[in-house]
């Protein structure tokens, strides 16, 4: 998952997804291709600078923004894999059969570039090779999903399919929350985070067996979430837009 | 000599299982209790009951000196024989047994590695020596000084709060909110009357106190003591107000009263009332800012009390560093969120091996001793492993064992490999040892002959 979010800035980045010409100002700060994520700083810029030039404009119009800023910027340039996956796109550039236009190199300056592999942007044998092993990695990671906490004890059982693939099943916690956090649910009808917590993103209120709480709490939650609405502080059919703010632009942590 | 005839009976009661066999212990918090991804089948981070064991012969026959033989086909395939028994008769007539290898093993790796169970230094944080500091002072839980439970009455239980691992109340930083409502509710509320009585002590040797002071000073006979019953309620709810004045006098009071666990604030908050002229009461107990832990410290798990000892090596004479050991990469750094660390196992706990400035960090280093914390290697038969010098280990106030490792010099790591017949030796000598490296390859198709995917090449196989 976590490729999936960053892998997009890191193909633009070295040179993949755009042409030389259009990605001017992404490819002028060569930077070698690592495992360590990308700042998303070069890939929000366009974003951050609309935003600042209208920064009392309401959220949907600042998205609407920053998405026809990133359609100008990929249609500016020739027509490239950039519609799909990205996966699909990696996965098509490690195939040893793929061409060697699936780089996205038309002309052959961009070829020779890419073989001699020290071009701005260009693939180096070692980006490569890293990228496989992080392909491989995700792959294997997938169906390992638990995360280990410094004094777990682990036999060879807990790292076995049986016991990982537990931690994949979403189900509900084994402690009431509120119980376990001593407040009332009713008295916090304004937070809109706990709200969203309780809800479906269509907007039903979620049954106790997927929230965990026992019969009172779940009523007060349930109480709080129908107060929520009714007083038009919360969106009956999705979820909280400052929320889908948070989750748009990464800011959650 | 006069020593009680038992009767056979007694005699066979008290050598059997039946009564070998303790309590179980409270189970440990689960962390993932509050989270929606959970497992009730893992190993927990502590062992709740006890783990037994048979010799091979009656193992043969299930005989485990329990109730009644135990079951061949699921007792009998395991290579140790170790059983955790839940309980010896049912409803159904059965015994509940599940296999107990996995804390019995962890045990015995755990002493493998030779450590001692620390305490926390007391004072290492404020020197700003952090866990990662492999060098900070450790101190064993064994030292006398700190560990003893024989404590008399209320006041020596206050004067050795520094001392103590064992508190009757809480520790109440490590309490969620709820938790601290209830107890509030269930465990404090009623003793009003007790604390007011209490203080009425309190308050009754503090002005006998004064009283004798002022009669010296003045050269007066001593003035008759006055008792806790003359206290009148107007003088009690004087006193009442002037600790409500001083927070920390009356923190004192009530967590004497209660058996509180002591607490300690973290140090920036007490580096700023430091600076702000605020004089904090900071306990030097070693488990106020971490929480005392479930059982002693030790936990049972090393009785050793330092780790100053030198291994002997039959050539090379006396060794600088203990010896070292595999850490196990059970998850490489990714990047979820935040940045997850790369985990490591050492003798099947999850354990911290520094990272920074260190060799296993260093990805372009091209030391052939190192592997990628970034990535799984999964060309590596039984998955990427490093040597480490475990370095210090304590155990928390939820019962988990904190496990910390350094680097071993090159030469160790040498010598250690060495002792298992890999590597070439020092002085790069070709060992004998060689012709058991074909076995390799038949490893290599074990761990690969069942792909878990579709496809094999998404998984780096071919």
């Amino acid at each position: 998952m976590a490729c999936k979010q960053w892998l997009p800035a890191a193909l633009r980045q070295s040179g993949l997804l755009t042409s030389p010409a259009a990605a001017s100002p992404l490819a002028s700060t060569s930077r070698l291709f690592t495992t360590t994520p990308p700042s998303f700083q070069s890939d929000n810029s366009s974003s951050s600078s609309s935003s600042s030039s209208s920064s009392s404009s309401p959220i949907y119009n600042r998205t609407s923004q920053s998405q026809s800023s990133s359609q100008s910027t990929s249609s500016s340039g020739t027509p490239r894999i950039m519609n799909r996956n990205p996966l699909d796109t990696l996965r098509t550039i490690l195939s040893s059969s793929a061409p060697a236009n699936a780089y996205g190199a038309n002309s052959p300056e961009d070829i020779a570039s890419i073989s001699q592999g020290n071009g701005a942007g260009g693939l180096t044998k070692q980006t490569l090779g890293d990228m496989k092993k992080l392909h491989t990695t995700e792959a294997y990671l997938r169906h390992a999903p638990r995360r280990w906490r410094f004094g777990d004890v682990y036999a060879p059982k807990d790292l076995s399919p049986t016991e990982q693939k537990k931690f994949k099943r979403v189900s509900a916690p084994k402690e009431d929350m509120v119980d376990m956090l001593g407040f009332n649910p009713i008295d916090n009808y304004k937070n809109f985070t706990m709200i969203s917590e309780f809800m479906t993103p269509f907007g039903r209120i979620k049954h106790s067996k997927e929230t965990g709480l026992r019969p009172v709490n779940q009523r007060k939650m349930a109480k709080a979430i129908r107060r929520a609405i009714g007083l038009g502080i919360h969106p009956s059919v999705h979820r909280h837009p400052e929320i889908l703010m948070a989750k748009k632009f990464n800011t959650t942590n | 000599m006069a020593t009680r005839s038992v009767s056979p009976g007694g005699a066979l009661l008290r050598s059997s299982r039946l009564f070998s066999l303790p309590a179980p212990l409270p189970p440990p918090s689960n962390p993932h209790a509050n989270t929606r991804w959970n497992s009730d089948t893992m190993t927990t981070p502590y062992p709740t009951h006890q783990v037994i064991t048979t010799v091979s012969t009656s193992r043969k026959n299930g005989d485990w000196g329990l109730k009644r033989p135990l079951p061949l086909r699921s007792t009998t395939k395991s290579t140790v024989a170790m059983l955790r028994v839940k309980a010896i008769d049912t409803m159904d007539q059965i015994t509940d047994y599940s296999s107990g290898a996995d804390h019995g093993i962890t045990l015995l790796k755990f002493q493998e590695l030779g450590l001692p169970i620390v305490t926390r230094d007391a004072n290492a944080a404020k020197e700003r020596a952090n866990l990662h500091t492999p060098d900070a002072p450790q101190k064993s839980v064994f030292e006398d000084d700190i560990d003893f439970t024989a404590i008399g009455d209320m006041k020596e239980r206050a004067e050795l709060i520094d001392k103590r691992w064992k508190f009757q109340g809480p520790w109440l930083a490590g309490m969620q909110n709820g938790e601290f409502q209830k107890y509030i509710e269930k465990q404090v509320r009623p003793r009003r009357a007790q604390f007011r009585m209490f203080l009425r002590q309190k308050l009754a040797e503090e002005m006998n106190a004064d009283a004798k002071a002022k009669a010296m000073d003045a050269g007066d006979e001593e003035p008759n003591p006055i008792r806790p019953k003359d206290i009148s309620e107007e003088q009690l709810t004087n006193y009442l107000r002037r600790l409500r004045e001083s927070n920390s006098t009356l923190f004192q009071m009530v967590s004497q009263f209660l058996d509180l666990a002591p607490l300690k604030p973290p140090n920036v908050v007490v580096d700023n009332l430091d600076r702000q002229g605020v004089k904090v009461d900071v306990s030097s107990n070693p488990y106020a800012e971490n929480g005392p832990p479930r059982t002693h410290p030790s936990a049972g798990l090393s009785y050793l009390r330092t780790k100053n000892y030198i291994d002997n090596h039959p050539i090379y004479g006396p060794q600088e560093q203990i010896k070292p050991v595999v850490a196990r990469l059970v998850k490489p750094r990714r990047q979820m969120g935040g940045i997850e660390t790369p985990k490591f196992g050492i003798a099947g706990i999850i354990s911290d091996v520094p990272l920074g400035d260190v060799r296993s960090n260093q990805k372009f280093s091209g030391s052939k001793n190192q592997i990628s914390v970034d990535n799984l290697e999964v060309e590596v038969p039984g998955g990427p492993k490093m040597w480490v010098l475990p370095n210090r280990a304590n155990i928390d106030s939820e019962g988990k064992i904190l496990l910390k490792a350094t680097l071993p010099k090159l030469e160790v790591e040498l010598v250690a490999k060495e002792l298992i017949g890999e590597g070439e030796g020092i002085f790069g000598k070709e060992r004998e040892a060689d012709t058991v490296k074909s076995s390799e390859p038949a490893l290599a198709r074990r761990q690969y002959s069942k792909p878990a995917f579709s496809s094999a090449k998404g998984y780096g196989v071919r």
